[in-house]
């Protein structure tokens, strides 16, 4: 035989979890609201929506994660057992109407959050169709459609080209105020192209050829960092990201065009030339990284960025 | 010193010092172990459809296709393989010892058939396991089902020894209807391969 | 069946299978008695969470600065690959089969495993593959080092070119841990589909034997596709096979769907036991039914079957299409609802109890705190938009060390101290239990927090290496990770002191309810021999008065006398 207790309505506790659950709300919205400082400053049309996202989520986490520590420090202030006494509590088995309630605030609560994602999902954008190109052979990757920014990710260098101003750089410059097209593309491994400050991600798999949209909102400069893990030298395979306005943006390309090619950023290549200039390697046997790569722009990885 | 009361009637699972009265488990086991068995074909299978249908060029130069004909003649093998095998566990339910052990060879001999079927049509192949993703996927699929063949004639021949023990079938004949499973388990996972890969050829 | 006067004397020691030595040496040999393996496995993957943590610590060390200083990154690499890969299946999914094999027969009245000689080899395939892994260290060309997911193509590089590469070792160690895991599982769902003691129907079964049957299923589910994918790896790694190899016309990302689709189903065969060990330990310890038996048997399956759909959301930055990620984000936060329905049932259980807050509660207490944080945050993974963001970052880390340490971890803890007493016969000391507790609970919080902001920032994980503006909440995490080194060391002191100089301990130390409290402590090499009680309530029936089993107060008496 269950036994399933009823709720007594005590109009004194009514009053203590409602008042509680006012303040949980607060306390929740604040926090909230704190969210968007512990994330890099918003620098592409993406991040506002992640950011808002993300506050909510920390908002309603708040809420249910407090919530239930305050039913457990509740518990722990006013149910505690005598120092010696065994005896049994009062025997609740259970009860239906809660059952029911928690199971379906829960789940309504998580579809609609779903639901809302599957909108901001569709409003970032940032993936262009699935183009795959087995066998990455150099003819089937220059097949693929051009966009106007090439992203070619090696261990461990970050090469950018661009194709219709015939420069190349291993500092990304990107136009701030429109939507620009990447196409990203591995020479070896699995890289991941992952900008913090634009709150975008997308992994580099050899043998396709990833068409890729940003829009960058904010100017200034910003760490691109490898975030698939490639091997030796993944955590040094970072470079800088440049936002311009669209002026400046084409002035540097006109001025690239008119460098000379010299070896770009690889802090990979560095590391591993100062290595092999020792008398006793020090760790396990590696990949040797690749050469980096002949452009017009190196440009820096070691000027402060924002994000 | 307490008396404890009667043990209750019915199933009780309580043994003595002999393990006398211990209800077998194994085919609960091994029905388990085969439904997990299958979820390795499973896999391979699914990696098949997709690396097929999502490749540009999948066949390797050179090969038109896969000669579907005497494969098909092997199948027919097979699957009546499973016929022979049942038809041996009739005779072993009906205590006739001989004419199941008769049945049992006839089933490993169609077995190894097969698997005679399969290296012959290895050794005629213009492509091997290295040749791309088609070929290593080829030799994955058939040489791992080959492996469950092989092991299956060897569980056969097991059981065909066992039937020669006194009183080997008096716990009753879990073995030989763990084997028997394992068979068919065998010929079906056969002709969805047959399916897969000689069938499906567009 | 008539029963025989029970002989008190049989009930004093736990004598092992005939053949065995009967002294500490059985833990040594092929024993078949589910009880002494239970204990191998325990102690076994102990051991290997002391070489995983010393890695850790190693690991700390180096991320303490930023530059890469303390070791070479080639080591660093072979170090994150091997803790994880060690901490998983040489210490985590070991000492949750020990909890099995100690805990599932006692539980439902069964002698011993449907198949004994099966459950040994089971074990003994855990040094077997332990050594093989460990041995990756001295090859040439170093451990494997692309992580414990070891995605092609960066794993199947192999500078050497050796065929006996840390590579080649590392999965067939991981081929070998998925062998010895499909054999435990086929036993444990024979047994608890078969050998329950009459009048134990399935809803009268303790719930941590439903998480043990749902845990188990997805194992034989979901390991084969592991061990198809890692075959295919294998191949690609020696034999110049093209599954993987994108020049060969392989995909790299179709791994990556193996891979997940068992590893995410994978960490609730972690977590659902330790579902079950908050389960029977709340309702001992704050002396009240568990809330909603029937919801909490039910929600286990359901995530079962959740699990197996929704392993996609560790790929969302990898080449799959948007559909997709939409498809698997929705199923991702499906599961938030059977495991809420736990939580509150937990809650429920806990609410006008009478709590003791000895150790084992303590564990559990801190273990459910912990998981709700890491569910919250999970819930935020779940989402594609802000998992682009912190996918492979720092948050990721921290989110699943919060369930791996912070929850199984903790209730792995928590279980070993509830039971202790019934398995080894001596109390363990309660100061240094509750010492052990105090240092867990606040390291794992001061090295797992920090790792939220510091993937919020933007740091990834697996680095050598980082920005200079992420040191400050690294030195926190470093600082708490040593704590936590700090810690193991009153657990393993209280473990050896008191199996070996503990008080005698009773048969029902903590008046729990349950088969395994009828047994003496320690039981008997097959528990309740040829007096198997016969079930009539369902478990946890704290504060009904409602015998367990029949002729409950002759076990009890006879329990007494012994």
């Amino acid at each position: 035989m269950t036994s399933s207790a009823p709720i007594r309505f005590n109009r004194a506790a009514v009053a203590a979890v409602s008042a509680w659950v006012g303040v949980l709300v607060l306390l929740s919205h604040w926090l909230g609201q704190q969210a968007y400082r512990w994330l890099p400053v918003q620098a592409s049309s993406a991040a506002p929506l992640v950011d808002d996202l993300f506050s909510l989520e920390t908002a309603i986490a708040c809420f249910v994660f407090v919530g239930v520590v305050s039913v457990m420090a509740y518990v722990l202030l006013f149910n505690r057992a005598e120092k010696y006494d065994m005896d049994d509590a009062a025997p609740v088995e259970g009860n239906t109407l809660l059952e029911i309630i928690w199971t379906v605030i829960p789940l309504v609560l998580v579809m609609a959050i779903a639901w809302t994602t599957i909108g901001v999902n569709r409003e970032i954008g940032s993936i262009g169709p699935m183009d795959h190109s087995h066998g990455a052979t150099s003819e089937a990757i220059a097949g693929a459609p051009t966009a106007e920014i090439q992203v070619i990710a090696r261990q461990w260098s970050w090469e950018f080209r661009y194709p219709d101003a015939a420069v190349s750089s291993t500092e990304l410059h990107l136009p701030a105020g429109r939507r620009v097209g990447l196409q990203l593309e591995s020479a070896d491994v699995i890289h991941g192209f992952y900008v913090p400050a634009f709150r975008l991600k997308q992994q580099v798999i050899p043998g396709r050829s990833i068409a890729f949209f940003i829009t960058p909102t904010r100017e200034g400069r910003y760490r691109l960092r490898d975030s698939e893990y490639s091997g030796t030298w993944f955590a040094a395979n970072q470079v800088d990201v440049v936002v311009q306005s669209e002026d400046a943006y084409q002035d540097w390309l006109t001025r690239a065009a008119t460098q000379p090619l010299r070896p770009g950023i690889s802090d990979a290549s560095r590391e591993y030339a100062q290595q092999q200039s020792r008398l006793r390697s020090s760790g396990y046997p590696t990949v040797p990284p690749a050469p980096p790569p002949m452009v017009n722009v190196p440009g820096s990885n070691t000027l402060p960025h924002a994000g | 010193m307490t008396t404890l009361p009667p043990a209750p009637a019915g199933p009780t699972p309580a043994h003595g010092e002999g393990h006398a009265s211990h209800p077998s488990y194994t085919l609960t086991g091994f029905i388990i172990f085969l439904c997990s068995e299958s979820v390795i074909f499973l896999a391979f299978f699914a990696a098949y459809a997709l690396l097929k249908s999502t490749a540009t060029s999948w066949l390797p130069p050179g090969v038109e296709g896969l000669e579907w004909r005497t494969p098909l003649q092997f199948t027919v093998v097979l699957v009546s393989s499973s016929g022979t095998i049942a038809v041996a566990e009739h005779f072993l339910g009906k205590k006739r010892l001989w004419a199941f052990r008769g049945f049992l060879l006839l089933t490993m001999a169609m077995g190894a058939l097969f698997l005679y079927g399969q290296a012959s049509e290895w050794s005629g192949l213009s492509f091997g396991f290295t040749t791309g993703t088609f070929g290593s996927l080829f030799y994955l699929l058939t040489g791992f089902h080959g492996l469950h063949v092989a092991t299956g004639i060897l569980l056969m021949g097991l059981m065909l020894g066992r039937s020669f023990y006194p009183g080997n079938y008096e716990e009753g004949e879990q073995g030989v209807i763990a084997v028997s499973l394992f068979w068919h388990f065998v010929d079906v996972i056969w002709v969805l391969l047959f399916l897969l890969l000689y069938a499906w050829q567009a | 069946m008539t029963l025989t006067s029970l002989d008190p004397g049989i009930l004093k020691a736990a004598h092992p299978v005939p053949g065995a030595p009967n002294n500490w040496k059985r833990f040594f040999s092929f024993n078949t008695d589910a009880k002494v393996i239970g204990i191998q496995y325990i102690v076994t993957s102990l051991f290997f969470l002391l070489v995983g943590g010393l890695l850790a610590m190693i690991m700390r060390g180096e991320l303490i600065t930023p530059e890469a200083d303390l070791v070479d990154r080639t080591v660093y690499n072979a170090l994150y690959t091997m803790h994880g890969t060690i901490m998983l299946f040489l210490f985590m999914f070991p000492v949750l089969n020990g909890l099995n094999n100690l805990l599932i027969p006692c539980m439902i009245g069964a002698p011993d495993m449907a198949f004994p000689r099966l459950n040994a080899a089971a074990f003994w395939l855990v040094p077997v593959f332990g050594v093989i892994l460990m041995a990756s260290f001295l090859v040439p060309g170093g451990p494997a080092a692309s992580g414990w997911w070891s995605y092609p193509p960066v794993s199947l590089q192999n500078p050497l070119g050796h065929l006996i590469n840390g590579e080649a070792l590392w999965i067939t160690a991981v081929a070998l841990s998925g062998v010895s895991s499909i054999m435990g599982a086929v036993n444990f769902v024979t047994t608890i589909l078969r050998m329950r003691a009459p009048g134990m129907t399935f809803f009268r079964m303790p719930i941590f034997c439903w998480t043990a049957l749902s845990a188990q299923t997805i194992q034989l589910i979901g390991l084969p596709a592991l061990t198809g994918g890692a075959v295919m790896l294998l191949f690609d790694l020696v034999a110049g096979t093209s599954f993987y190899r994108p020049e060969g016309g392989g995909d790299p990302v179709l791994y990556q769907h193996f891979f997940w689709f068992y590893s995410h189903p994978a960490v609730y065969v972690i977590i659902l036991p330790v579902f079950g060990i908050f389960s029977e330990l709340f309702p001992v310890h704050a002396r009240k039914p568990l809330f909603g038996y029937v919801f909490v048997a039910i929600a286990s399956l359901v995530i079962v079957g959740l699990s197996l759909v929704v392993w996609v959301h560790h790929m969302f930055p990898s080449g799959v299409p948007q559909w997709m990620r939409d498809l698997f984000m929705v199923s991702t936060m499906l599961i938030a609802v059977p495991t809420g329905i736990k939580v509150f049932a937990w809650l429920g259980t806990l609410w006008g109890g009478k709590i003791q807050l000895n150790t084992p509660m303590l564990f559990s207490l801190g273990g459910l705190f912990n998981f709700v944080f890491a569910g919250v945050t999970g819930i935020m993974l779940a989402t594609v938009p802000v998992d682009i963001h912190v996918n492979n970052t720092y948050f990721v880390v921290g989110h699943f060390h919060y369930v791996i340490y912070g929850a199984a971890t903790m209730g792995v803890y928590a279980a070993i101290y509830h039971w202790f007493p019934k398995f080894t016969g001596h109390m363990y000391f309660e100061g240094l239990g509750k010492l052990h507790f105090l240092l867990t609970f606040v390291g794992t919080n001061l090295n797992f927090f920090p790792m939220h902001p510091l993937g919020l920032m933007g740091m990834p994980r697996r680095v050598s290496s980082y920005d200079p503006e992420f040191a400050f909440w690294n030195v926190i995490a470093s600082l708490g990770g040593f704590l936590l080194g700090v810690s193991i060391i009153p657990f393993l002191l209280n473990l050896v002191s008191s199996w070996v100089w503990g008080p005698k301990a009773p048969a029902n130390p903590w008046k729990a309810i349950g088969l395994e409290w009828l047994l003496p402590s320690p039981p008997p090499a097959e528990n309740f021999e040829d007096n198997v009680p016969t079930v009539i309530s369902g478990p946890y029936g704290y504060g009904t008065g409602k015998p367990l089993v029949e002729h409950q107060e002759a076990y009890e008496r006879a329990l007494q006398e012994a």
